[in-house]
């Protein structure tokens, strides 16, 4: 019976291959690597009747191990040892990479574990030691006992198997650690990054790359980029071209709207690729420019593009403190505009104001000043500061020039509607001046200061509506330039200077007249300024007689200066009916004087528009060729297929006034059409059939009334 | 008392041996001479609740064999319960559960020793 317990061989070997088996199976099932240790160092006592055991384990970027795993050992008689890769016994194995069974000598740090034998075994990462196993005097009956070269083998198997799982949680931890370090990288940017795979879907975000999409991670991730940019195809198409064409894409200043928001981003779409170099999505990068643009607008408000955008590379001109450089400073007034504003309602004048003040900076900016200040109606402008050129004296004559060219046009608009035209002086300084950030660090401003600028800002009040007045030092940088001409004036004294000051006038040529503009502006006006009431006089009409006396003068061979004039007294003739009707033709004709003296139009032209205008009151009385052609410009429609329509917009018109019976206006008709007459040869061959034919429609119905 | 016997007790004349550890030589010999010193008391029936112990070795195993091998002598029997699937899986391989009986719980090793 006894015999039947007794433990043989075979039973070892089973128990041993079955916790081989057990081993492999469960090792893939560790996640953390103490746990993995431990459960193979357990084991492997078990199986080989170890009494103890202890794994030691490498330290990252380090020759020396640490305790990974220990079993039925009492730890703290190891504490401080230093457990070398290049030394002693795990030198050896480092070097023999095979299991070996060792008698633990006297001078073996595994001596202070008391043990007598040991059996021990390599962790290796390909060729690399990365730990060991020693199992510690064999257990038997009769007490404790070397290992064997079986249980060598069986724990070198063991610690092969152990090796290829501590290197796959190893390498899975350090895959894990990549991602954490990339997520943190990524969350950290301020550029919105995200990720799609082959489907398309977007599998990472960053956070700024939430904040311009402006959806929950949630709603984002596993998504087609379809799908949230949805009403973005722009974006959309760059990354299917990425993908399609595997390029680097790249846009700048692209508006963005997701869901509300408007952001506007530079995009950058790559394909990602892996180490095979095979496509496996894309990656989108956004910049958000929101608060650069913020930053460059405000800055907009005060310089040029070109001034912000050296800020913006140049951050050390933001600094407090001055420095003495030569600039060239502009200040422009408007003349009268105290008084103009006195008649002028407070919200007309900031519209004024603000109006003008657009038109102006603009220039301005055209030629890269730096508006310092507003003051009132007064503009404070520096060239030189804080960047100079060789251009900059140029550029504020060509500033104060173009500002004056296009006050004239901007004046058109206002004398059109009735308004009193801007006028501003210019008076412009070149000198040294401190320049640099005057302030506190909570409110500073870029200027400039000293004599240089005072003396600027004299000239400005010494010259008159319309003038340009510079310094003798703005003069002497500019005069070799061809396009400028002056003239001297009489040296002029100056508060603060003890000799009067040398000064020049730059004269400028008056821009020519924009017909074009004026046509535009006059339609507006009479559009805002016609009486409603009128069903035949109204803008449709006016607009009838520009195409009719523009056609009718072409015909006629008349010159393209003067037909321009046609079309203007066209667009004017019925502008009296805004004031007075019953003498509209009086009315426009001192209108059109008005605002056509005001615009310096020439004296001989006025009089020709003012007596095209008179030449339209009925009966028609044209002295001259034009005014044939307005005149029958204006009663085009008499002979036209729209008669009808017209000779009923009339009588509504005239019932305004008088009601008349059928008969009474078939009798107005009858009389009008036969006492009219067509003037131009263009008028009679084109009309006169067809007024005949309405001539006696009309002399029909009355003999059937 | 070793490190390795946790407690001791009885149910319906049956001891119960608590261990925690390694069943190896030492753990072996700890629960041999408990068993030892009961049967010399009398007793003859022994359940062992293995529920601390993760690893045994073929050596605690060959003590446990000499302990069944006296009970057989005085028609005593020897149980175990809450066993480690690898301790299971050994006392199996190493044929102790021809001899002495696996159970899952205390309530049912005392009701069917």
């Amino acid at each position: 019976m006894a015999s039947d317990f007794n433990i043989n061989d075979l039973q070892l070997k089973y128990l041993e291959l079955e916790t081989l088996l057990d081993i492999t199976n469960e090792l893939n099932s560790f996640d953390q690597i103490s746990v993995l240790l431990q459960e193979i160092l357990v084991k492997s006592c078990g199986v080989l009747n170890a009494s103890s055991g202890l794994i030691l384990i490498e330290d990252d970027n380090s020759d020396v191990l640490h305790i990974g795993a220990d079993f039925n050992i009492d730890i703290s008689v190891l504490k401080g040892l230093i457990f070398n890769k290049r030394k002693g016994i795990i030198s050896e194995i480092n070097e023999s990479r095979k299991a070996l069974n060792i008698k633990i000598e006297d001078d073996s740090f595994l001596s202070k574990t008391q043990c007598k034998f040991g059996l021990i075994a390599p962790f290796l990462d390909k060729k690399n030691l990365v730990g060991v196993i020693i199992l510690f005097d064999k257990e038997s009956r009769q007490g404790l006992s070397p290992f064997h070269d079986s249980d060598a083998n069986m724990l070198s198997a063991i610690a092969t198997q152990a090796s290829v799982a501590y290197n796959n949680i190893k390498l899975i931890e350090n895959i894990k650690e990549a991602k954490t370090f990339n997520d943190n990288v990524m969350q950290s940017i301020v550029t919105g990054v995200f990720t799609t795979n082959l489907m398309g879907e977007i599998n990472h975000i960053n956070r700024a790359a939430i904040a311009i999409i402006n959806l929950d991670k949630e709603n984002v991730l596993g998504n087609h980029y379809e799908y949230v940019f949805e009403s973005n195809e722009f974006i959309t198409q760059l990354i299917t071209k990425c993908e399609l064409e595997s390029v680097t894409i790249s846009e700048s200043q692209i508006l963005l709207e997701c869901n509300g928001k408007s952001t506007t981003v530079n995009i950058s779409v790559s394909p990602l690729m892996n180490d095979a170099n095979e496509p496996i999505g894309s990656v989108v990068a956004m910049e958000d420019l929101s608060n650069l643009d913020k930053l460059k607008s405000t800055f907009k408000k005060y310089v040029s593009k070109q001034i912000v955008d050296q800020l913006l590379e140049n951050d050390e001109m933001l600094n407090l403190g001055g420095q003495e450089q030569e600039a060239t400073i502009l200040f422009s007034d408007i003349r009268g505009f105290t008084s103009m504003s006195e008649t002028m309602a407070p919200n007309e004048v900031v519209e004024t104001l603000n109006d003008y003040f657009n038109l102006m900076i603009e220039i301005i900016f055209k030629y890269n000043g730096t508006l310092d200040k507003i003051i009132g109606d007064a503009l404070m402008v520096i060239y030189g500061a804080p960047n100079s050129t060789e251009q900059d004296t140029e550029n504020s004559v060509l500033t104060a020039i173009e500002m004056q060219e296009k006050l004239i046009q901007f004046n058109q608009d206002r004398i059109i509607n009735l308004k009193q035209p801007i006028k501003i002086g210019i008076g412009i300084n070149r000198g040294k001046v401190i320049s640099g950030n005057i302030g506190s660090k909570q409110q500073m401003n870029f200027t400039v200061i000293g004599d240089s600028v005072n003396l600027a800002s004299r000239l400005c009040s010494v010259a008159a509506a319309d003038e340009i007045i510079v310094s003798d030092a703005v003069w002497k940088k500019v005069k070799h330039l061809k396009s400028f001409k002056s003239k001297k004036l009489t040296p002029v004294k100056v508060k603060g200077k003890v000799k009067p000051i040398e000064i020049k006038e730059i004269q400028y040529n008056r821009p020519e007249f924009q017909y074009e503009l004026a046509y535009e502006k006059i339609e507006q006006f009479l559009l805002l300024n016609l009486p409603q009431q009128y069903t035949y006089h109204t803008i449709e009409h006016i607009r009838d007689v520009v195409i009719q006396s523009e056609r009718i003068a072409k015909k006629e061979k008349i010159e393209k200066s003067v037909i321009q004039d046609i079309k203007l007294a066209a667009w004017l003739h019925d502008v009296g009916y805004i004031w007075e009707p019953q003498r509209h033709e009086a009315r426009g004709a001192e209108y059109a004087t008005a605002i056509l003296n005001e615009m310096k139009f020439p004296k001989s032209k006025i009089s020709l528009i003012t007596g095209m205008i008179m030449a339209t009151k009925i009966p028609q009385s044209p002295k001259n060729h034009y005014e044939q052609i307005i005149c029958d410009a204006d009663l085009d429609y008499l002979g036209r297929a729209d008669y009808d329509t017209n000779s009923n917009n009339l009588l509504q018109e005239i019932e305004l006034v008088k009601k008349l019976t059928p008969k009474e206006w078939l009798q107005i008709q009858e009389k009008f059409l036969k006492a009219h007459i067509y003037f131009t040869t263009t008028s009679q061959k084109l009309r006169n059939q067809n007024k005949n034919k309405v001539l006696n429609k009309i002399q029909q119905q009355l003999k059937n009334n | 008392m070793s490190d390795f016997i946790t407690s001791i007790k009885e149910n319906n004349s049956i001891v119960i041996i608590e261990t925690n550890g390694y069943l190896n030589n030492v753990g072996g010999e700890a629960v041999s001479a408990v068993v030892y010193e009961k049967m010399a008391q009398g007793q003859t029936k022994f359940l062992i609740n293995m529920a601390g112990t993760k690893i045994v070795n073929s050596i605690g195993v060959s003590i446990l064999i000499e302990i069944i091998e006296k009970l057989q002598e005085v028609n005593g029997k020897i149980g175990y319960y809450n066993l480690a699937p690898i301790v299971a899986k050994t006392f199996n391989i190493m044929g102790l559960t021809k001899y002495s009986t696996v159970h899952e719980t205390e309530e049912a090793a005392v009701n069917e020793l």
